[in-house]
């Protein structure tokens, strides 16, 4: 992926991404060393229980991550006035990340009730970011406001612009939250978990609403999920993090179909596939994602793991080896280990 | 799975609630029986009611008509819902219910021993304190925590951990029914398999009868023998499971198959939409409730109430056009 056509096509690279997040306990690093592109017009899922760091990440390329946060490495956007620019290097209050956080980048957050404000009336919310980075005039304002709420499919959307929050039920909300994000027409959309609040038939139209507007407007999606489900259907690439790394990271239709660290497989294992027979028992790893506060050497998964190699997953890291077109996975037992004692044979074993 | 004997009977419960002299129906004339040993599921987008009848189900509140017919341990068969107050308490621990949310389900200022010996404390307050330790523990071993632990607060535990002291929790008085309402959705998916996996081996081990409340299919169709779908408060199809997936007969069973995400890009499955929104409960349409959203609607759909019968054995549905539809459910390989 080195060649210059494709470097041209991404729009976001994130290169080596960590977050410290500074606790009563000392320094937690959420996030340990990240690693993703994302091209023009393709939809990434980042997957991952809570805890991962998925939405750290995402809050990272905006720079709206707490305080107590501190990001580092660099996440390289290609922006519309700035050029290829790291936006971690950019003043977090000053006026070049503004023009890209909420104009080129925008974020559609988890809970559509909590994420907008009961004082406002909704084309007011709506109608901030059109005020910021469009225009000053008001008539104006409204009028894009109103087109775009149309586009997400808001019925009666004249009336719909004053109403307020409480006025809309939770499909409705998660509709005006995707246009307020949309209203800019950014080039990258970030969403956090933008359906997990619904019910399964609003879900489904809110996807296929993101999946038409996505065409539309030809955006890039970081989409963020716990839900493999999703995942499959709205995702070209996916990658899987575990720990505040990716551990793996593939086509949607390779990761599904041929799934190679432990832990993607003990998450596409650990769900039922609705319409086929059902397993005995479902796949679980045992015990639960680990605090990342003073985290032993090695991989992560390693206490968790069914794989793992004493002496190699429990004394060096594993990085994100290529395997195949696209296909890279982080793991010992897998792809062997470049210091010594191999993997080869567990493989040959399973 | 082989079905034991019947040992709840749910017959006709409606539960209205009046507010503001507005009413607003939340379950309407729900039935069907339920037999030793069995898991039901209960699907419905939110909103329809579900919640309220499992609750109605272990009398957390009070139905305004119907009855549950409960086969006790002994052969004899009461309503529960008619019951007076002591023998209420009698039979109220042999079902018990595991709650949604493990956050906010748990005293915080409780530690997880008293949270799980609680129940033995308003049941058997004669109960020498030591066995009812004994019995803490063993529960509490049973259901994957670490008896070292319990002197501890529930935040100290995770969500998976706090699910399973929920499940501990109810299954110290040794119930032979247990409400799950949401138990498993707000856990991850690979904790939410383990504790799937958990009740699995209790209801094995125990002889445990499940009602099984979510809004997730992919866990329902996974854990139960049967299923029922609700919408706007009425039971619209009940159908042992794999006939449900199979072959829906209520348009609106289709629509919610369809909707479900497959864990597998490959399946594209043809979305049948649903359009608009449920409509208001205070308010429902006027004939089949579901009209206003299904795309087989007739005139006849709007005026005259579907009857809830009988199309197959077993397979309960309220549709009119029920005999003629054939509609589209997963195609099990």
């Amino acid at each position: 992926m080195n060649n210059e056509t494709a470097s041209k096509e991404t729009i976001l690279e994130i290169r080596d991404l960590k977050v410290n997040i500074k606790t009563d306990e000392g320094t937690l690093t959420a996030v340990r060393g990240v690693n993703l592109t994302i091209k023009k017009g393709e939809t990434l899922g980042l997957v991952g229980e809570s805890g991962c760091g998925k939405s750290l990440t995402s809050k990272a390329i905006l720079g709206i991550n707490d305080k107590k946060c501190k990001a580092e490495g660099e996440i390289i956007f290609d922006a519309e006035n700035l050029g290829r620019v790291n936006l971690l290097s950019l003043n977090p209050r000053g006026k070049e990340i503004r023009s890209v956080r909420g104009k080129q980048i925008s974020m559609i957050f988890q809970e559509p009730m909590v994420a907008f404000s009961p004082m406002y009336t909704i084309g007011n919310q709506i109608n901030e970011a059109t005020l910021l980075h469009i225009t000053r005039d008001k008539k104006k304002a409204r009028e894009i406001s109103l087109d775009v709420m149309k586009k997400v499919g808001i019925a009666n959307a004249e009336k719909r612009y004053d109403q307020y929050p409480h006025e809309f039920s939770g499909g409705m909300l998660q509709r005006a939250l995707i246009a307020m994000a949309l209203v800019c027409s950014p080039r990258l959309l970030i969403a956090d978990e933008p359906t997990t609040a619904l019910d399964v038939t609003i879900q489904a139209q809110i996807l296929e609403l993101m999946k038409s507007l996505q065409k539309d407007f030809g955006m890039s999606i970081l989409f963020i999920t716990h839900d493999l489900g999703t995942v499959a259907r709205m995702c070209d690439r996916v990658a899987v993090m575990y720990l505040g790394r990716i551990v793996e990271s593939a086509p949607a239709v390779e990761i599904y179909k041929n799934p190679q660290h432990p832990y993607t497989r003990g998450l596409i294992g650990s769900v039922h596939k609705i319409g086929t027979k059902a397993q005995e028992r479902l796949f679980s790893s045992e015990g639960t994602v680990p605090l990342a506060l003073n985290l032993p050497a090695g991989c992560g998964f390693y206490d968790r793991c069914s794989r793992r190699i004493d002496g190699v997953c429990n004394v060096y890291d594993p990085q994100l080896v290529d395997i195949g077109q696209e296909h890279q996975i982080a793991c010992f037992a897998c792809t062997g280990c470049p210091y010594g004692k191999g993997g080869k044979e567990e493989k040959a074993n399973e | 799975m082989s079905k034991g004997d019947q040992i709840l009977d749910v017959r006709n419960i409606h539960m209205r609630f009046n507010s503001k002299g507005i009413c607003v129906r939340a379950v309407t004339d729900v039935s069907f029986p339920v037999y030793e040993g069995e898991t039901i599921g209960v699907v419905g987008e939110s909103g329809c009611g579900k919640t309220t009848l499992g609750r109605c189900i272990v009398r957390a509140y009070e139905p305004s008509e119907g009855s549950v017919m409960y086969t006790t341990s002994e052969g004899e068969i009461i309503d529960f819902l008619k019951i007076d107050k002591q023998t209420m308490k009698k039979y109220r621990k042999e079902i018990q219910m595991i709650f949604q949310d493990p956050y906010s389900s748990l005293d915080p200022r409780m530690t997880v021993l008293d949270i799980i010996k609680e129940p033995l404390l308003a049941n058997f307050p004669r109960m020498p304190k030591a066995e009812m330790e004994r019995k803490v523990m063993d529960i509490a071993a049973r259901v994957g925590l670490n008896t070292a632990y319990l002197k501890r607060y529930p935040h100290a535990f995770s969500g998976g951990q706090r699910q399973r002291i929920g499940i501990a929790r109810a299954l110290v008085l040794n119930p032979r029914i247990i409400v799950c309402d949401e138990a498993v959705s707000a856990l991850d998916v690979s904790i939410q398999a383990q504790v799937i996996n958990l009740l699995h081996d209790l209801q094995k081990e125990f002889g445990l009868t499940y009602l099984f409340i979510s809004h997730d299919l992919s866990v329902v169709e996974y854990i139960s023998d049967r299923v029922g779908v609700m919408y706007l408060g009425k039971m619209v199809e009940f159908a042992p499971t794999k006939n449900l997936f199979e072959h829906p007969m209520h348009p609106y069973t289709e629509s919610l198959l369809s909707a479900v995400p497959v864990a597998d890009p490959t399946v594209q499955n043809e979305r049948i939409p649903l359009t608009g929104e449920i409509p208001n409960p205070a308010n429902p349409p006027s004939g089949c409730h579901f009209h206003t959203r299904c795309r087989y609607c007739t005139e006849r759909c709007s005026q005259e109430v579907p009857a809830y019968r009988e199309m197959e054995p077993g397979h309960y549905v309220a549709c009119h056009r029920a005999e003629e539809l054939k509609l589209k459910g997963f195609s099990y390989e």
